[in-house]
């Protein structure tokens, strides 16, 4: 394995932008990490959608704006991110909207609503705050994550990883992974589309092979941990979390190259409706405390300039996660389909 | 008529009232059909529970008594659902306390299979005690809960889910969900309580572990393994309700150990701004 090792900075973290090179570099100087004191005053009635996420943190961080903006009616409806997404389509298929920014904890759920048209237009500076890869017209990432390689350090070291997912279908070691899990049927897709159905098909069966499945992906880790496998497939807050807990665990991040292994997924924000309330909302979500908090409290990558990554990640000199349009993952059928056909679902 | 005080029935449940108070605050939604406005009204209706729950000591005391007197065709243990599933006291119990709902449960086909087993009458009534026993307690139950519903202290019960907002909101409808794996265990729908703790896992725990996992990792590997494997395996329709209600009671007492954790450490949690 070439490259190993952690994200030190998120400079060169990226996907790709849906926006021309130019705009982005015009966008990107004018940018800076913005402080919530230099933000207006948030009033009137909001309704958000909240996707399910990070177990109460996300709600610390709603409850924060509400007390620092009293005049602020914020109404929450919450639910499993795909079920609210579909809400959202289904409502304005109706003819009626009840959501007024949409908060998901998976930019898969945003495609499907900007994919019917509901999202509206961000104004430039804002999107000029996220970092280059991660600016979008129609919506902004909140906070990232990136698919890693958790593996057991006595049963492993470094060199003995390869440095490409495809390959891992070909190797010979035992593999841990959570079919069932979101992240990771997200992940296939990404593989779909960089490598095409077939390659995808042939990865599954190949790993299948000598994988074992568990639950979850905290539970992949931790069967790494306990050398049950010799690495797995997971975000890469499960394994900083469990060191966190047991800093003697012996497991460690790898991150392949270029591919759908070491994805930088993220969770993202839309606005609905029109105005200026929405588009502010949105920025609270992207101030230099909002983006730390959620740093240093939930592991979530920052995706505005300027805010450090969570603690415990070591340097990474280089990453390249690949080109992937984030908000096309949200067509997972393809993906069940095949993997129901290879028999992992 | 046997009847059991409230005082006995906090005795033999210790925690019981709070309980009820956790149970009905996080908000119900009843798994077997619409829940009727009576259970915010409990007091209300305690006269009609009362009545409901003496109807049905009678007709499974006639169920028995035709079993012994001609035999297991003519009793036709079926009827006994029916009759439970019949009386408004059913919701009344099942959104405000659950382990005693499945105790119903687990009463009623206690006696339905030692009629279908042609069990001698012995065993029938030894049964049949028990399920009076769990009818008497669930109506205790009730009365108490009426007391808090009386003095504001519960929520309204609610007929959508409510999200909870917090890791302790989320690990105490963790709990809930599980005394709705054993009710569900206890109906002799395995497949329905399988289905549960894959969702509750999928959807609650998952939410919570990644902060738990910092505060006790070999707690998280337990629970994993509970969630995972050991429920689920005693899930199998071959376990007694009995052996079910122990894995539940004994992950239940992890995860107020886990609240315990996750509060502490909400309150070292630094301000978001």
């Amino acid at each position: 394995m070439q490259r190993r090792a952690f994200l030190h900075n998120l400079a060169a973290v990226g996907a790709i932008s849906c926006l021309p090179l130019s705009i982005q570099r015009s966008l990107a100087a004018e940018a800076g990490t913005v402080s919530v004191d230099q933000l207006p005053q948030l009033e009137g009635d909001i309704t958000l959608y909240l996707g399910r996420g990070e177990g109460g943190l996300y709600e610390n961080v709603l409850e924060a704006i509400r007390k620092r903006n009293p005049k602020l009616n914020l109404q929450i409806r919450r639910g499993s991110t795909a079920a609210l997404a579909n809400s959202i389509v289904a409502e304005a298929k109706a003819g009626v909207r009840r959501a007024d920014v949409f908060w998901a904890v998976d930019s898969g759920a945003i495609g499907l609503v900007s994919d019917a048209g509901l999202a509206r237009p961000l104004p430039a500076d804002l999107v000029g705050q996220l970092k280059p890869g991660f600016q979008y017209p129609q919506w902004a990432p909140v906070t990232g994550r990136i698919r890693t390689l958790p593996y057991n350090t006595d049963r492993l070291t470094p060199e003995q990883i390869p440095d490409s997912v495809m390959a891992l279908a070909d190797s010979d070691l035992a593999i841990g992974w959570a079919p069932a899990y979101a992240s990771f049927q997200s992940f296939v897709t990404a593989m779909r589309l960089l490598e095409g159905d077939k390659a995808t098909e042939e990865w599954l069966r190949g790993v299948s092979r000598h994988a074992t499945s568990y639950a979850g992906e905290l539970g992949v880790v931790m069967a790494v941990e306990r050398g049950e496998v010799d690495l797995g497939f997971a975000n890469h807050y499960y394994t900083l979390r469990l060191k966190s807990g047991k800093p003697d665990a012996k497991v460690d991040l790898a991150f392949t190259n270029n591919d759908a292994g070491c994805l930088v997924n993220a969770s993202g924000i839309v606005a609905l409706s029109e105005g200026d309330l929405p588009i502010n909302f949105i920025r609270y979500l992207l101030t230099r405390e909002v983006q730390s908090y959620l740093a240093s409290e939930a592991y979530e990558i920052p995706l505005v300039d300027g805010v450090k990554p969570p603690a415990g990640l070591p340097a990474l000199s280089a990453v390249s996660p690949p080109k992937v349009d984030l908000t096309e993952l949200a067509d997972l059928r393809p993906t069940l389909n095949l993997m129901r056909r290879v028999g992992v679902l | 008529m046997q009847s059991i005080s409230l005082v006995s029935l906090l005795r033999k449940h210790r925690g019981l009232a709070f309980g009820l108070f956790a149970m009905l605050a996080a908000g119900q939604v009843s798994a077997n059909g619409a829940i009727g406005d009576h259970v915010n009204d409990l007091k209300g209706h305690l006269g009609q529970y009362s009545e409901e729950v003496n109807w049905l000591v009678s007709k499974y005391d006639e169920v028995v008594d035709t079993y012994e007197k001609q035999g297991k065709k003519a009793a036709n243990s079926n009827v006994m659902v029916e009759y439970w599933e019949e009386v408004d006291f059913h919701s009344a119990i099942e959104t405000n306390y659950v382990p005693v709902y499945a105790n119903i449960w687990q009463g009623i086909f206690g006696v339905k299979q030692a009629i279908d087993a042609d069990a001698p009458i012995a065993k029938v009534r030894e049964e049949q005690t028990k399920l009076n026993q769990a009818l008497w307690q669930a109506l205790g139950a009730v009365k108490l809960a009426s007391q808090y519903q009386e003095k504001g202290l519960l929520a309204k019960v609610q007929t959508t889910e409510a999200e909870p907002t917090s890791m302790p909101e989320t690990l105490e409808d963790i709990k809930h969900r599980l005394d709705r794996v054993v009710a569900k265990y206890a109906e002799q729908l395995p497949e329905a309580a399988t289905s549960i703790v894959h969702d509750t896992y999928l959807h609650r725990f998952e939410g919570v572990e990644g902060a738990l996992i910092e505060q006790d990792a070999a707690l998280v590997e337990d629970l994993e393994k509970d969630f995972n494997v050991t429920l689920p395996q005693a899930l199998d329709g071959k376990s007694s309700v009995d052996d079910v209600r122990k894995v539940v009671e004994s992950m239940q007492v992890k995860l107020d150990k886990a609240k315990s954790l996750l509060e502490e450490a909400e309150k070292k949690r630094k301000d978001v701004f």
